[in-house]
């Protein structure tokens, strides 16, 4: 019998040939397109996403040189063009090898030119109908170094100047900030200032997996100078906080993740800050229901709490609510006040990494659909500059 | 009685008969020496597409919903796979010793010591660094580390399910732990790496530093991990779990239908080797004897038992495929208020552990990473072969294959011993509880003998059976009941030929037709079909 089979098959043997989709998916890997676009060619790479929400598709360049001093110096260059033609290019120098990798030190020059940013007035009164929107540009120099002293703290400093220009907005539709709000209500819309910008930071990390944690907490907290070079109207200190626990059960496929997160100012003597680098709620990342930068004041805080199970291995099912507010003054922290937005989304995994979040919010001012490429409240905030949706 | 005899003999009468059913050579306990092969090209397949087309459309001839089902080809007249290229009789029929268990396929050869490794090149597959090597007795190696967070999880996983499916008769590697300074290696000017963009360049000393720094250190400060002796022949890529390859002329029965790999499901189920997948196997052209043949291996055993090779498993693993449209349209809609039976195992706080537990284990349950057309093909014949194997690796040859995995922590080895034994035995309560678990038949004194599995394992036995005569043509394939005879006695009268036929009598369709050759010297067992 077995050798009848063979004689069949000896009389039927052919090249042995992958079905044609294999074959197109396997010379994809073959030639490396993937990591060609991801790792680039000869250091140059396409780039996407980046900018502050609001931006549409950003797309662009980047030159990575990673050997340099032996391996002990990288060097980054990018240049970066929105679908709203907003724009920023930065060239990064950065040491990640030093003393074992237990410092890490970089100095970052980067340009922004974002058109159309929206300012709704300050206050948790100000209206969805005085939505305007402003230009921001500005240039920022600054070096940082970032300490590790064990695997999950790290403090750092960082030193700087920012150059500013704030203009009017280009989107169509809706009125340009100057032609509805004074200086008193967006401080610093017709007086531009540059800063000498100082801080310290610390972060206690213990997430199982900072790219899609399901255990563990990140607690963050910052301090920043802001020194105003030009006429010292708008010198102030800005604190930021950033807690965050995860806790899994049923062996983390279903999570509980709570978050506070809090951005207080204090004004030197009758300083005040500048309408455009005030803290803000609403957006994708902390007031889901409510559009992006939609309250704006000097003090915020944001309070958000998820439930996630897994759907299947690669993708994640989310309920959360969220509460914010902004304030005039620190001390005003009741949750009285607080606006709320309910939701849910979807987010898409690889090897326990979230690559796309989709997240639908409501709140009282109707609701609103997020789609981005990181996990919720890991968007990065600290380390001043050009990493910040503003500052 | 009478009219059950009737029934049977109607059934029997009923059965087609092709022609001669036993052959003078039968049973084949080898299968014949393979036809040379030619030249035949490396053929590598797309671990992407083999996911996509598995999950979404399960390729190869699967089960039909209703009527008979496809049972399992390229066995002998006994129901074994013939000894040869994909499988060979091994522990259940010839029991190894510890020491043999432990060596596997080879145990003898692991790096020298006495001397430099050469790294000639980095690992080129796989999720864990590694190198390729050469000791100094010029023979190649393939190492790869075990992760920092989790030392010896995936080396000790690699050695004992390496084991274990060598001693359940598969082609494995000859695998070895060790353990090693970073002195004893030294890179050859020639090595060459691939940059992740495809760039080819020479391969420098930060390339080796980068690997060993991903690496698991033991107290003594010395690497440890798997290293992996080449194989013995040209490696042309890896066979698939259905269909065969068209340009090998000894490759003739469907993968989907060969006993070895349909029964490997309760194998992997049992080590929990849910990246059972093509890409885990490799066809090798084996050149001895002036012979030219592919041989087929199975590999990459350091993501088994509770190990993913760089972290410890998923808890999934097992318990669900990673896409599964009904599972997923359940979480979805419940908002994961249904919470899965495998999402509630607990695990040890084992770091060389991982996720590994026997009791939430369901073997009947049990799945792969993705649909598997050998595995969805097992009916419980194909189970009950791979169980009886898995049965007989008593306690204490499941301790010395675990022993081999040289765990620093003796919690680590008597919680893992403890784990395979427990999952072990719901295999064979599981797969001896759907067929009639008899086994062994041999004539002796005159009598057919045979022996109870279940009963053997202390699982409840088979219960009442009966057994009834017949005089089987081989030609014709007719059965004439010999009524006389009922019982373990060889019936005196009759042809050439004999059939017994084992019914379970409180689940009468279980069945075991026992075939009987009579010669002037002998009587000997040449065939054994279950039915159920």
């Amino acid at each position: 019998m077995v050798e009848l089979e063979r004689s069949a098959k000896a009389a039927t043997l052919a090249p042995e040939t992958l079905p044609k989709p294999e074959r197109i998916v396997q010379q994809f890997r073959d030639k490396r397109i993937l990591e060609r676009l991801t790792e680039g060619y000869k250091g140059w790479r396409p780039i996407a996403g980046g900018l502050a929400t609001g931006s549409g598709f950003a797309f662009g360049t980047e030159y990575a040189h990673h050997n340099l001093a032996g391996g002990y110096m990288e060097f980054r260059a990018a240049a970066q063009l929105s679908t709203r033609l907003w724009q920023k290019y930065g060239a990064t120098l950065s040491f990640p090898h030093t003393f074992g990798r237990r410092l890490i030190s970089g100095i970052n020059l980067t340009h922004r030119n974002y058109n159309s940013l929206d300012y709704y007035g300050p206050g948790m009164f100000s209206t969805r109908g005085g939505r305007t929107n402003y230009r921001l540009e500005d240039t920022t120099l600054q070096g940082i170094a970032v300490a590790r002293p064990e695997k999950r703290l790290r403090a750092g400093a960082m030193l700087g100047y920012v150059w500013t220009n704030v203009g009017p907005g280009k989107r169509g539709g809706i009125s340009s900030t100057e032609q509805v709000y004074t200086e008193s209500q967006a401080p610093g819309l017709h007086r531009q200032a540059d800063f000498f910008r100082y801080g310290m930071l610390a972060q206690y990390d213990r997430r199982d997996n900072p790219l899609g944690p399901k255990t563990g907490g990140n607690y963050v907290i910052q301090w920043v100078r802001y020194q105003d070079q030009t006429r010292s109207l708008y010198s102030f200190n800005r604190y930021d906080i950033d807690f965050q626990e995860y806790i899994g059960f049923f062996n983390n496929l279903r999570r509980l993740a709570f978050r506070a997160r809090g951005t207080f100012t204090d004004p030197a003597g009758n300083a005040v800050i500048p309408f455009y680098m005030r803290p803000t709620v609403g957006g994708s990342d902390d007031l889901r229901g409510y559009r992006q930068y939609r309250f704006n004041d000097s003090n915020a805080l944001v309070l958000n709490a998820e439930y996630r199970w897994e759907i299947f291995s690669g993708m994640d099912g989310a309920l959360f609510y969220d509460a914010g507010k902004v304030m005039r003054r620190g001390g005003h922290l009741a949750l009285s006040q607080m606006k709320g937005a309910a939701g849910f989304g979807l987010r898409a995994n690889t090897r326990n990494q979230t690559f796309l979040r989709f997240d639908v919010g409501f709140s009282r001012e109707g609701f609103m659909i997020w789609f981005k490429f990181n996990d919720a409240f890991s968007s990065q905030r600290f380390g001043t500059g050009a990493f910040q949706p503003l500052y | 009685m009478r009219v059950r005899i009737g029934i049977l003999i109607a059934a029997l009468a009923a059965i087609p008969v092709a022609g001669q059913k036993f052959y003078p050579d039968d049973p084949l306990l080898k299968e014949p020496a393979p036809r040379r092969i030619g030249e035949m090209p490396v053929r590598e397949l797309s671990d992407v597409y083999d996911l996509f087309v598995h999950s979404l459309a399960t390729p190869g001839e699967l089960q039909p919903r209703t009527g008979p089902k496809i049972r399992a080809r390229g066995t002998n007249t006994l129901g074994d796979p013939m000894e040869g290229a994909w499988w060979e009789r091994r522990h259940y029929w010839n029991p190894l010793t510890h020491e043999q268990l432990q060596r596997g396929p080879g145990g003898t050869r692991p790096p020298s010591m006495d001397g430099k490794w050469t790294i000639t090149g980095p690992k080129s597959s796989g999720v864990t660094p590694g190198f390729r090597i050469k000791d100094s007795t010029g023979t190649t190696y393939y190492l790869k580390f075990d992760p920092v967070d989790y030392p010896e999880l995936s080396s000790a996983s690699d050695q004992i399910s390496g084991k274990i499916f060598h001693a359940l008769g598969y082609h494995v590697p000859d695998n070895y732990v060790i353990e090693f300074p970073a002195s004893i290696l030294e890179l050859s000017p020639d090595a060459r790496i691939r940059e992740a963009n495809g760039q080819r360049r020479r391969m420098t000393h930060d390339d080796v530093n980068d690997a060993l720094r991903r690496a698991a250190r033991n107290q003594a400060g010395l690497y440890r991990g798997t290293a992996s002796r080449n194989l013995p022949g040209a490696l042309i890529g890896e066979y698939r779990y259905h269909g065969t390859r068209s340009d090998d002329v000894n490759d003739t029965v469907p993968h989907e239908h060969r006993r070895d790999l349909r029964g490997m499901r309760l194998a992997a189920a049992w080590i929990d080797h849910d990246d059972s997948r093509a890409i885990n196997t490799v066809d090798v052209v084996i050149e001895e004897n002036g012979l030219r043949y592919v041989r087929h291996y199975q590999m990459d055993f350091g993501s088994t038992l509770g190990s993913a090779s760089y972290k410890p498993n998923s808890p999934r693993s097992g318990g669900e495929y990673l896409f599964d449209w009904r599972n997923a349209f359940l979480q979805f809609i419940t908002l994961g208020a249904l919470v899965p039976e495998w999402a509630r195992a607990s695990y040890p706080d084992i770091p060389s552990i991982g996720r590994f537990e026997s009791e939430r284990f369901r073997p009947e349950k049990w799945v792969p990473e993705y649909p598997n057309p050998a595995f969805m093909n097992a009916l419980p014949d194909d189970d009950f072969w791979i169980a009886k194997q898995i049965m007989a690796l008593s306690d204490d040859d499941l301790k010395a294959i675990v022993d081999s995995a040289r765990f620093s922590d003796p919690g680590a080895s008597v919680y893992m011993t403890e784990c395979l034994i427990r999952r072990r035995d719901k295999i064979g309560r599981y797969a001896f509880s759907r067929v009639l678990p008899l086994d062994r038949f041999e004539v002796s004194g005159g009598r057919l003998i045979w022996q109870d599995l279940s009963a053997q394992y202390g699982f409840g036995g088979a219960g009442p059976v009966k057994v009834e005569w017949f005089d089987f043509n081989n030609l014709t394939g007719a059965a004439t009941p010999l009524q006389a005879n009922e019982g373990a006695w060889l019936p005196q009268p009759g042809g050439p030929y004999l059939l017994a036929q084992f019914t379970q009598r409180n689940t009468p369709s279980r069945t075991i037709s026992v075939y009987l050759r009579r010669t002037a010297s002998k009587v000997e067992v040449v065939g054994v079909e279950h039915q159920w």
